[in-house]
């Protein structure tokens, strides 16, 4: 294998458990977003533009969707003769075979992997960020000043701050404490989970924290701190774009919501750096007479014969005569059926909103058997993929609906007495 | 399934086909329709769809456009180890003028890659015939009527005077061969109308490629087909579905709205349908303003509407500004249509900017084309 001065390492074995329903069955890198992307894509699309061509992406949790989705990598311009990408899970070797324990473990594992190509440099990414960023000003950045390790970082608001990871730097950003999640913040420096490490020393520590018994393997807990400790020069970098995690189900719809903004803080549409995807093959989208579409993304393969206003609409999804979509997120190939009224919601992928029903209702003889506070916070209501939602049927604010709602036999008759009686008259 | 022993070849070019000023730059085959597509888009992946492997594009002079459009075939799963797509390079037969003849002087210059392909059979067709063609099923009857040739035909009563002069028609036996062959008849004594495309024995098409060169003769219809009849046996399949052949801007107009009717793009797009594929461009979904106002209309991935939209196509990265109607109109890729403009009934090919507050306006029968990166 040919060298490569540099290699990147996608972390993409989450769950992301806070996204609920959305991660039951797909890695938190492969939920939906923008109209047309996964959040996977702006991590390997990042990779592509910065001139990285070897990139392993490391899967574990619900890897199926994300092992098909990235394929052979030809949609990110990583299809390489040497190099490109690579799905890498855990497995077994004649000695032992073990799960990913932690982050660090992830890259312990794979070792072999990343010294096939004999990098200088490794760049340690997670899957589950939406941002643009360009790595290889950081890895210049890390080579002039001879750092072991750089890591990004991006100013939080300082009541933010005690969420995140936070670097306390010297007057040169140079990382003097890392601190998790602190009570008293005594910086805004927030990391991105965005690590440039040179390959040599980061293999040490990583072979030294294998043999730690105690140790969680954890880049955060366990390398950063270890490093720290034995006076390594450790870069703080400092990003100034639009930087978002999206681990929660309010945190998703307003990543989405913002690209509607008149100022999202990012251009997705930057011919120069555009977030590649697997493109379907769907015809432009159709917008029908008697519609009405207002700020909103629409995508193609689309139908549009409602009413939509402050949404993202992901290809194939359907919106028939009557329907109102408000404030929501729809994913693909979804179905929303005469009249039907969707309020501040997320409608997981080929869910099935039938006529009539309304999703997101406040009304008092609203279904209330999914709310779900934890999960879904204000007033965003989550369906799951392929879910389908009987007619008529209001589901109140706040839930999370798991599995189909049907109409019970006291409403299927009620219904049916309805229509004779207007047949009848 | 995959089906290695049919080869597809396409005429990029139509000597009766003229859209004037959006073929000034490119061929037939690269002229963009429908928001995303080029002409070229249909008929080749009706072939892949229909499991060709190995499919060659007869090229004209006018090819940058149509090369970059189709590229190594990826879009269309057809940048392969083995077969694929190939670009063959237009004849050094031309007339005086320096121009090429008619589609068998195009064939003359596609028999080195005919000879060289493995492929025992040969589906031929035309780029302009806009559908979403099953073509196993023309493979499947011209087997099962162990037909020579095995010509595509469509249900066409009524053809307009002016329209009757471009067409071939073909009188049909009640076995399902071709009886007769009138090529642009005066009067209508027919409605099976052909389709420009057809389905034969390689070995057969050389031969018969060879003797036309010998004595000659440039026409396909004229010269392989008519001169044949009575001596192979030339059979007929009819399609059903929704076609429309793409020779004038008149034409291109009216398909292109046509795309309005539900029922067309089932047709062509529907979910029992197979894909038709096109270049990826990795555009962003539409961007719709607060005050956009879009009714009835066809519209690509990449576009940003902040005015009045009605009954138009839109392709991909149109910008259309505030206080600005466009009705039935075709605005191709990456054209700017500015703040407080008036457009109706034009086509603007790629790349136009209409400048603020201008007004540009054709008529329904008569649409105006501005060309390639115009300003107005």
């Amino acid at each position: 294998m040919k060298s490569k001065e540099c290699v990147a390492m996608i972390l993409a074995g989450g769950q992301g458990s806070r996204l609920g329903i959305l991660t039951k069955n797909v890695a938190k890198p492969a939920v939906p977003f923008g109209g047309k992307y996964k959040i996977i894509d702006f991590p390997l699309s990042n990779c592509a533009h910065s001139g990285i061509t070897a990139v392993g992406v490391l899967t574990q949790y619900q890897p199926l969707e994300l092992n098909t989705y990235i394929g052979n990598g030809q949609p990110w311009d990583l299809d390489r003769n040497d190099g490109g990408v690579y799905v890498l899970p855990p497995y077994v070797s004649a000695e032992k075979g073990e799960w990913y324990k932690g982050t660090a473990n992830a890259i312990y594992q794979n070792i072999g992997f990343i010294s096939g190509f004999d990098p200088k440099y490794v760049v340690i990414l997670s899957g589950d960020h939406i941002y643009k960023m360009d790595y290889s000003k950081m890895i210049k950045a890390h080579k002039a000043a001879k750092a072991a390790a750089t890591i990004a970082v991006i100013e939080v608001p300082w009541d933010e701050a005690s969420r995140f990871g936070i670097m306390n730097t010297d007057e040169n950003m140079n990382i003097v404490e890392f601190e998790e999640k602190p009570k008293n913040p005594k910086s805004n420096l927030a990391s991105m989970g965005v690590y440039v490490f040179s390959w040599d020393i980061l293999k040490k520590y990583l072979i030294a924290d294998e043999n730690d018994p105690k140790s969680d393997n954890d880049f955060g807990k366990n390398i950063i701190p270890a490093m720290l400790g034995d006076n390594n020069k450790m870069l703080a970098y400092r990003f100034d774009g639009y930087w978002k995690d999206v681990g929660t189900i309010e945190s998703l719809w307003e990543a989405n919501m913002n690209l509607l903004s008149e100022n999202p803080g990012y251009e997705l549409d930057d011919p120069g750096w555009k977030i590649f995807s697997r493109n379907p093959a769907k015809p432009p989208h159709y917008i029908a007479p008697n519609s009405r579409v207002k700020n909103c993304y629409i995508t193609e393969g689309c139908e549009i014969f409602g009413d939509v206003e402050n949404s993202v609409i992901f290809q194939g999804v359907t919106i028939k005569e009557g329907a109102v979509v408000r404030d929501s997120v729809i994913f693909p190939d979804s179905y929303i059926g005469k009249n039907a009224i969707v309020n501040k919601a997320m409608i997981g992928t080929d869910a099935y909103i039938a006529e009539n029903s309304e999703i997101g209702s406040v009304a008092d003889d609203a279904n209330k058997d999914f709310v779900n506070t934890k999960i879904c916070s204000d007033d965003i209501t989550l369906i799951g993929p392929n879910v389908s939602i009987a007619e008529g049927i209001k589901v109140a604010g706040c839930s999370m609906v798991t599995r189909n709602i049907k109409k019970t036999s006291a409403e299927k008759a009620a219904g049916k007495k309805t229509v004779k009686g207007t047949a009848t008259a | 399934m995959v089906n290695n022993n049919t080869l597809g070849l396409i005429f990029s070019e139509n000597s009766e086909a003229s859209l004037g000023e959006l073929m000034k730059f490119r061929s037939l085959a690269a002229v963009p329709v429908g928001g995303r597509y080029r002409i070229i888009d249909f008929m080749l992946s009706n072939m892949v769809n229909s499991g060709i492997v190995n499919v060659g594009i007869t090229a004209g002079f006018k090819n940058r456009s149509l090369t970059d459009h189709v590229g190594s075939g990826r879009a269309w799963d057809m940048a392969r180890k083995e077969n694929g797509l190939f670009i063959l390079p237009p004849p050094e037969t031309v007339d005086l003028n320096g121009r090429i003849m008619g589609g068998i002087d195009y064939l003359s210059g596609a028999m080195s890659y005919l000879n060289r392909s493995r492929q025992e059979y040969v589906m031929l067709s035309d780029c302009n015939t806009i559908c979403n063609i099953d073509l196993e099923k023309v493979m499947d009857s011209h087997f099962e009527k162990d037909a020579d040739i095995t010509v595509v035909y469509t249900e066409e009563p009524n053809i307009s005077p002016r329209e009757l002069g471009k067409h071939i028609l073909f009188d049909i036996a009640d076995d399902g061969s071709v009886s007769d062959i009138q090529i642009y008849p005066k009067r209508q004594k027919s409605d099976a109308a052909y389709m420009h495309m057809f389905f034969i024995k390689k070995s057969l098409l050389i031969e018969l490629i060879e003797d036309c060169i010998a004595h000659d003769e440039h026409v396909i219809s004229k010269n392989i087909l008519l001169a044949n009849l009575g001596k192979l046996r030339i059979f007929a399949y009819k399609f059903e579905g929704y076609k429309k052949k793409i020779d004038t801007i008149d034409a291109f107009f009216e398909f292109n709205l046509e795309l309005l009717k539900d029922d067309v793009r089932r047709e062509l797009f529907g979910e029992d349908k197979k894909s038709i594929y096109t270049k990826v461009k990795d555009s962003v979904p539409t961007k719709y303003g607060r005050e956009a106002e879009v009714k009835n209309s066809f519209i690509a991935d990449g576009c940003e509407i902040y005015g009045e939209v009605e009954n138009c196509i839109v392709f991909r990265g149109v910008k259309i500004g505030k206080n600005t109607k466009v009705k039935n109109s075709v605005i191709m890729q990456k054209s700017q249509i500015m703040d407080n403009c008036t457009v109706d009934n034009v086509i603007f090919d790629k790349e136009v900017i209409l400048c603020s507050g201008k007004s540009l306006v054709g008529e329904s029968t008569y649409p105006l084309v501005i060309g390639k990166r115009k300003v107005v």
